[in-house]
């Protein structure tokens, strides 16, 4: 069990920079996921940490020590890889076993603890099976369990359930935060799917371009994304983000004209915003609802595209004049035809305002409290 | 009224495909007919039997019929060559092959030559196969190493390959020989000159030499085409695990290596077991018959000899080609298992 820090971590191959001075610290028992889109640097990351990829620039410290020196193998870390990375003609006790030989840890103990990993991820049945002879599910189990005999510092998580079917990955992502509940260890994990990052983190690093966007804890990233970005990524479906500009200010309430002149009073508390400044409107897909009423504030007149029906909550897809397609998630079944004309009321006390460059004006005041 | 056809980028592209299609639709039309014929009198089922046809007479004339010819010339006897004129003998020209007193000393055996041949042959091939798969194995782990002017080494490796064998004799006798260029070489440092084709050692040592020199790149493709075929997350993971290089190429590299290390095995032993040329134009065979291997007895005994002796090269042909069809079963499955490890 170890804490990890990283001071300034740069990282270039040749000329191009990937990852731009990132600083970080996960305290010890820690879960944090590391997320971004593909491209974004959160594997390149990831190996630096393990010791895989050299630090170009920058300090990563294990315990307060420094390590950019100090060989994969010393930092005493485990990784699991999104490939599983088996050996292909070793048993599944033969692949567990295998660091251990490294260090010559004495045979009883080595059986000791791959039993004990094998029992805890119930893979027990298959010790003496060759990885091909093992499913998807099992070969993940495996590689999990490779990491946990080394009984390392910390655990690395390379994108691991993305080769995995949708059903499995739902268990998976549920054992591995049982694993984290049962083992107590710090884990860094590395994934593209946000939906993993939300479910699984005590903390989220969002990456875009080799920039950390923003760190915080998975609802606080949910709640007051810190730019454009951020709001775009986390979240399923994504948050509508519609573009327009301020019309006026009174007090505390911003009226933000979109695009299609739709007039939207914002209760808003941040006071940088001036008339005539663009910004972008940010409202979640179940901030918004159908309502009766004609021509109510902060409504907005639409036509529906799409009614997605999933039984126990239903998606619309529609279009306004001037606006990109919302997407509006409404609980329970609902009746509506491509084509049918409905007015979408705006829960405006939890819309997000970002200006001309991204980033955050503010929360509606729902939002900054949630 | 507007009514014109524009010769946009795309529709000329599809004029073009379609001027290029022009001789293929006339072959099929040409071919239609026949086959809708074929179709019509050997049903649907026996249609692929119509397309492996031309293969299987290509085969049968070149190889199939030329088994059995020579076959039935080594159960003959005689200097003639037509067949018709040649004695029916039985199984003699084999009975005189293995005529020995003493099975393990060849100079007991009747037809000596036939077993100083395959003698040499066992001495080159052991000695052949096994340095050449060791260097081949050597060089395509440097190859496969982030090293310099990798590509250009990959290629300067491979190029013997290319090379016809008797160009490649021809260029290591000019090196090789008495008044040759190592020899120059030597003299120049105050060395004396060696009969490199005088002494039946280094006649040998040369032979093995060249061979490799001129097949290894081959092999180090296959090698090498194995190496990259093993996934760099194992590499990483036995990094993580702190695993020593040594054990790394051992329990790793190795195991995920073998079976493409068994197809070179077994390529390598048919053509070892095969070669002729080089060694021919190299040493001739020589000193004495220290180099003559049984490909060249049997062109001797059948071709080159004052009497020839067809029937005789004939049975050695068959002893030989059943030594390749055991090495050449023994490839098949080899390939064959190779998809599981």
């Amino acid at each position: 069990m170890a804490d990890l820090e990283l001071k300034s971590v740069r990282k270039a191959f040749g000329e191009v920079e990937v990852i731009h001075g990132v600083s970080l610290r996960i305290a010890d028992g820690e879960f944090v996921v590391l997320v971004g889109p593909s491209g974004c640097g959160k594997s390149t990351l990831l190996r630096m940490i393990a010791g895989l990829e050299k630090v170009t620039e920058g300090d990563v410290l294990i315990d307060g020590d420094v390590v950019n020196d100090v060989t994969a193998a010393e930092r005493g870390l485990a990784m699991v890889f999104q490939s599983y990375a088996l050996y292909p003609h070793m048993s599944v006790y033969k692949n567990m076993a295998f660091g251990l030989e490294n260090t010559r840890m004495d045979r009883v103990e080595i059986d000791r603890r791959v039993n004990r990993a094998a029992e805890m991820l119930r893979i027990t049945p298959y010790l003496q099976r060759k990885p091909r002879a093992l499913s998807g599910g099992q070969r993940q189990r495996v590689a999990i369990g490779r990491a946990i005999v080394r009984d390392p510092k910390i655990f690395l998580f390379d994108e691991p359930l993305s080769n995995l079917d949708a059903e499995l990955r739902v268990t998976m992502r549920k054992e591995l935060a049982g694993l984290h509940a049962e083992l107590g260890g710090t884990m860094i994990y590395v994934t593209h799917d946000q939906i993993e990052a939300m479910t699984l983190a005590d903390t989220i690093v969002v990456l875009r371009d080799g920039y950390v966007e923003q760190i915080g804890r998975p609802l606080e990233l949910y709640n007051r994304p810190r730019n454009r970005f951020v709001a775009g990524f986390i979240g399923s479906p994504k948050m509508n983000l519609l573009d327009g500009h301020v019309a006026g200010s009174d007090g505390d309430t911003l009226t933000v004209m979109l695009a299609g002149e739709h007039t939207i009073p914002v209760p808003f508390a941040g006071g940088r915003a001036a008339p005539g400044d663009p910004v972008t409107l940010g409202i979640r897909p179940e901030h918004m609802s159908v309502v009766d009423g004609e021509d109510a504030p902060a409504t907005i007149p639409v036509k529906v595209d799409l009614n997605e029906q999933l039984g126990g909550e239903t998606y619309l897809y529609c279009t306004a004049a001037g606006l990109p397609q919302l997407t509006i998630h409404q609980p329970g079944q609902r009746r509506a035809q491509r084509g049918d004309a409905l007015r979408l009321a705006l829960e405006t006390d939890q819309a997000h305002l970002f200006d001309g460059s991204g980033d955050a004006l503010g929360h509606g005041r729902a939002a900054e409290h949630g | 009224m507007v009514d014109q056809t524009l010769d946009t980028p795309a529709t000329l592209k599809s004029r073009a495909a379609e001027w290029a299609a022009l001789p293929v639709r006339g072959v099929m039309r040409l071919l239609d007919w026949p086959m809708r014929l074929a179709q019509r009198i050997v049903g649907l089922g026996g249609m692929p039997y119509v397309f492996l046809l031309p293969n299987l007479i290509f085969f049968g004339t070149f190889v199939i019929t030329p088994l059995i010819i020579n076959f039935a010339f080594s159960l003959t006897g005689g200097p003639e060559l037509f067949i018709e004129d040649r004695p029916f003998v039985g199984g003699e020209q084999y009975g005189f092959l293995f005529d020995c007193e003493n099975a393990l000393n060849v100079s007991t055996c009747r037809e000596d030559r036939f077993w100083r041949g395959i003698y040499n042959t066992g001495t080159f091939v052991f000695f052949q196969v096994s340095l050449m798969i060791l260097f081949s194995l050597i060089t395509a782990l440097v190859l496969n190493m982030k090293i310099r002017a990798r590509g250009f080494f990959r290629s300067v490796f491979f190029f013997p390959v290319l090379l016809s064998p008797v160009v490649v004799a021809l260029i290591w006798k000019w090196i090789l020989l008495r008044d040759g260029l190592l020899n120059a070489f030597l003299t120049s440092i105050g060395l004396e000159k060696i009969l490199f084709f005088v002494d039946p050692t280094w006649a040998m040592f040369w032979a093995v030499f060249v061979s490799i020199w001129a097949h290894m790149g081959f092999y180090t493709l296959i090698i090498l085409a194995g190496l990259q075929a093993i996934p760099q997350d194992l590499y990483e993971a036995a990094q993580m695990d702190g695993t020593p290089r040594m054990r790394v190429f051992w329990r790793i590299t190795l195991p995920l290596l073998w079976p493409n290390l068994l197809v070179v095995l077994v390529l390598s032993l048919i053509k070892g077991v095969q070669t002729f040329d080089e060694v021919y134009v190299l040493t001739g065979g020589g000193p004495g018959t220290a180099t003559q291997f049984i490909v060249q007895y049997i062109y001797n005994t059948g071709f080159s000899n004052q009497v020839q002796n067809f029937g005789l090269a004939a049975a050695a042909s068959m002893v030989l080609g059943t030594v390749l069809l055991v090495l050449t079963v023994i490839q098949l499955v080899v390939a064959r298992r190779k998809g599981g490890i």
